[in-house]
């Protein structure tokens, strides 16, 4: 304040001279745009690294934070305990409050005091720290209202009622909260509030606060409220010319890749044509890189994919096989339920009659011993064929881990399925099918769909020596374990389809290709390898960071997000072929005799660079993998309230940002409006006494000159 | 328009135009839709004239005029005061109606 002060002295100079280069210099600067603001960039420091928590909405609720139009401001507390509450919630004399805590303070006790007290509390900041022993902010009964088991289908099984699958949630994600909730990285910006903090609120032996005391102000302003239904219907009443879309739906694409391709236009039933789907889910939410909930599924998967290329190529085996990675499982099931509506309305390459079996493969990284566990529907077993289909994939998957260091084990009968894709396509048809998990009742994962389920968890650990080049093609143990996965669900799945018994021990899972896509996935997608398949034109998906995982809004254009790019051009080079066509060939390769864009997509990828060059040898790629609109079907079908389909959508937003500064006290602003309202009254009264007594004050100069005359 | 200046019968006719809601050739339906504002501006504009000003001829029928206009105003004041509180506290809990009513739906809150 005293610089910004003293700026305006030097403006104010009674030299004309001085006044009039102050004026041109401060002109230069505006034009220039180099300091124009510089008042508000000595008051406020704006943060930059925040993730903050939006408003999401369903069919019936809104979860998630809300700040008000113009940002709410508190005065910063560091919470030091659970006790320490009191001073935010009562204690203390400057509310409202912006309570920053800690990451191992971050419990549902704690933010729903919080909740409570709602008019000392203006938000909440949380500084990721060290991981607490356990922590799911989700639902102890993940999507218990979309899956398979409901009241009519079996009774027994319905809410969790035999099983709780994740008995560590506390639900913290699916609250509603008024005040504004961010969460900062540890790192030089939280450092600055700290430091402001300890400089200015430290209470000092029991005397009262003096200002000016360090503030917060976060703004959040979510433009959606109450339900779906009411932010779609006032997202399409346009009254002017452009419209304001108050809400998005959630989607995204599911990424799909058959062994032998079909013709990409002719969708309904194939005649004679037996598929047997292999899919995991991508359960992706906010800040969580779902490193054991979802990468461990899909990284096996791949590796799987890339074990049976050269299987089914030299000999084909009679069914086809799919692989299917859905999106958005995490919002009531968004990819699943919409590639089996997609099929159900002959608006997929295939049908449901189509489909032989499936084989799910849930969190399989994180192992209590050494077994994996198979999981199947009982209720669906009741039907003997259904039941004999299923005893056969068990078999068929038990005899796969011979030789590697794991066995496969059956659940208890009676058990139902976890929360899978699989219970989606069960819900349409009793199709035989079994899901992979390393866990025998409920999950094994302590952070279930929160922040801490990274690579820690996994207990991804590097030598420390090693360079990020050296680390991506370090394998770790729990890429063995992973591989060890990996091939034996490409063995089961070879026997599945009814490939030949004399080739399956040639299927073996690529250890090198696992550790380099977790390490890709779960510490850095800007590695040597992810760069050489992707396109160049999206390169800059790529960071220094984990990709984003969040399920974004389903945009209109086909921008998909960086997870779903990653995976489709992970899946196309390892399963596809690499070609000799040039650039420009691959963008048209109809005009080529043995190229068809029906059955086959051509991508044209960044390539590796060769030792002694700097041009990446880029090159087309021919492949199946396909990627489809995952979009929840509520919305093509305009149901908002729809208890069938997942109907989550996120709202929009104008701005978010946050800024910390220094406040002074109520009674000193008072004070400084109240002199200024009178100044104001003052003036107006001198005015009007000046203006009605005018002739009085200035007549008598005049009056000699008049008698001149 | 200074009425200082106009002669008696000229303000009556004024008053009596905007009392009517006759302005220019415009057909009533214009002056119904704004006539609060206009018995407004009669009851404002011609109130020293009506009440305040010595007796002269039109002076009566302009108090006519006037006191009608002020009634007429108090009548809408009433009505639109009751609806707009009405519409203000109800709008969030008629949802959907609410929303086809309403122009312009504030952002963020129901």
């Amino acid at each position: 304040r005293g610089r910004a002060c003293g700026g305006l002295v030097a403006v104010v100079s009674p030299c004309t001279s001085k006044l009039v280069t102050s004026i041109q210099l401060f002109l230069f600067f505006c034009l220039s745009d180099v300091s124009c603001n510089s008042v508000a960039q000595k008051i406020y420091v704006e943060l930059n690294n925040t993730v903050p928590c939006v408003r999401l909405l369903n069919a019936t609720h809104q979860i998630g934070c809300q700040s008000s139009i113009s940002g709410d401001t508190g005065v910063i507390h560091v919470l030091e305990s659970e006790a320490d509450l009191e001073w935010p919630l009562s204690k203390g004399p400057n509310p409202p409050y912006m309570v920053l805590l800690e990451s191992s303070l971050f419990t549902k006790s704690i933010m729903m005091k919080m909740k409570n007290a709602s008019s000392r509390v203006a938000g909440v900041v949380v500084v990721q720290k060290t991981s607490p022993p356990e922590f799911s902010p989700h639902t102890t009964c993940p999507n218990e209202n979309t899956g398979v088991y409901t009241e009519t289908y079996d009774h027994n099984l319905a809410h969790c009622n035999t099983t709780v699958w994740n008995p560590r949630g506390n639900g913290l994600s699916y609250e509603e909260f008024d005040s504004p909730v961010f969460s900062l990285k540890e790192d030089n910006e939280t450092e600055v509030i700290k430091q402001c903090y300890f400089d200015h609120n430290r209470v000092v032996n029991g005397s009262g606060l003096q200002y000016p005391l360090c503030a917060m102000q976060l703004f959040s302003h979510m433009h959606a409220v109450t339900d779906t239904a009411t932010c779609m219907r006032r997202s399409s009443m346009d009254f002017s010319t452009s419209p304001v879309m108050v809400c998005d739906p959630l989607g995204g694409y599911n990424v799909c890749a058959f062994i032998r391709p079909y013709n990409s236009t002719a969708f309904g039933h194939k005649e004679n044509e037996s598929v047997v789907i292999l899919d995991s889910r991508a359960f992706f939410l906010e800040d969580s890189t779902g490193a054991e909930g979802s990468v461990s599924g899909f990284v096996t998967l791949l590796a799987a994919a890339q074990a049976l290329r050269e299987a089914t190529q030299e000999a084909p085996p009679t069914r086809n096989i799919l692989f299917a990675f859905f999106h958005g499982e995490v919002f009531d099931y968004i990819g699943s339920s919409r590639m089996v509506y997609d099929m159900k309305n002959n608006m997929f390459v295939i049908d449901l009659d189509n489909v032989h079996s499936i084989l799910e493969i849930g969190q399989v990284a994180v192992r209590s011993g050494t077994n994996l566990f198979l999981h199947s529907d009982p209720v669906s077993r009741r039907n003997n064929t259904v039941h004999d289909e299923v005893t056969n994939l068990v078999k068929n998957l038990q005899s796969s881990t011979a030789g590697l260091n794991f066995s496969l084990v059956e659940t208890d009968f009676s058990q139902p399925l976890p929360p899978s894709s699989f219970q989606r396509l069960l819900r349409a048809r009793a199709i035989p099918g079994i899901v992979l998990a390393d866990h025998q009742t409920d999950i094994n994962n302590r952070y279930y769909e929160s922040f801490y389920d990274n690579a820690a968890h996994l207990n991804l650990t590097y030598p420390s020596n090693l360079s990020p080049e050296e680390q991506l093609e370090f394998v770790t143990d729990t890429a063995k374990s992973l591989t060890e996965v990996a091939t034996a669900v490409a063995r089961a799945l070879f026997k599945q389809a009814g490939g030949n018994n004399s080739q399956v021990n040639k299927i073996n899972a690529d250890p090198k290709t696992v550790t380099q896509m977790l390490y890709g996935f779960l510490v850095r997608s800007n590695n040597s390898w992810f760069q050489a398949v992707m396109a160049p034109e999206l390169k800059d998906i790529l960071q220094p960071n984990p990709p984003q995982y969040y399920v974004g809004v389903a945009k209109s254009s086909h921008q998909a997000n960086a997870l779903t790019y990653l995976v489709q051009y992970l899946l196309a080079n390892l399963t596809g072929t690499a070609t000799n066509l040039t650039q420009s060939q691959c963008k048209k390769p109809d005009e080529l005799p043995n190229e068809s864009t029906y059955l086959y997509s051509y991508l044209w990828v960044q390539g590796v660079v060769p030792p002694n060059s700097t041009q990446r040898e880029s090159f087309c790629v021919r492949t199946a993998v396909r990627l489809v609109k995952a979009v929840s079907p509520a919305f093509d079908l305009g149901d908002y309230i729809s208890k069938e389909y997942s109907t989550w959508t996120k709202s929009q937003w104008k701005f978010i940002k946050a800024r910390i500064f220094l406040v002074a006290s109520r009674d000193l602003e008072m004070l400084t409006l109240g002199v200024g309202v009178a100044v104001l009254f003052t003036s107006l009264l001198v005015t009007y006494f000046v203006r009605t007594k005018a002739d009085v004050l200035f007549s008598s100069v005049r009056e000699p000159n008049n008698a001149a005359y | 328009m200074n009425l200082e200046r106009l002669p008696n019968e000229e303000k009556l006719t004024l008053c009596r135009k905007y009392y009517l809601g006759k302005l220019q050739m415009y057909v009533c339906v214009w002056g119904f839709a704004f006539l609060p504002f206009l018995w407004l501006v009669n009851v404002v504009w011609f109130f020293k004239e009506a009440f305040v000003k010595p007796t002269y001829t039109e002076q009566l029928q302009i108090k006519t005029y006037v006191k009608r206009s002020g009634l007429g105003l108090l009548l809408w004041v009433a009505v639109l005061t009751t609806w707009i509180t009405i519409f203000q506290h109800f709008r969030a809990e008629w949802g959907e109606v609410g929303d086809y009513l309403s122009f312009t739906i504030p952002l963020g809150i129901p």
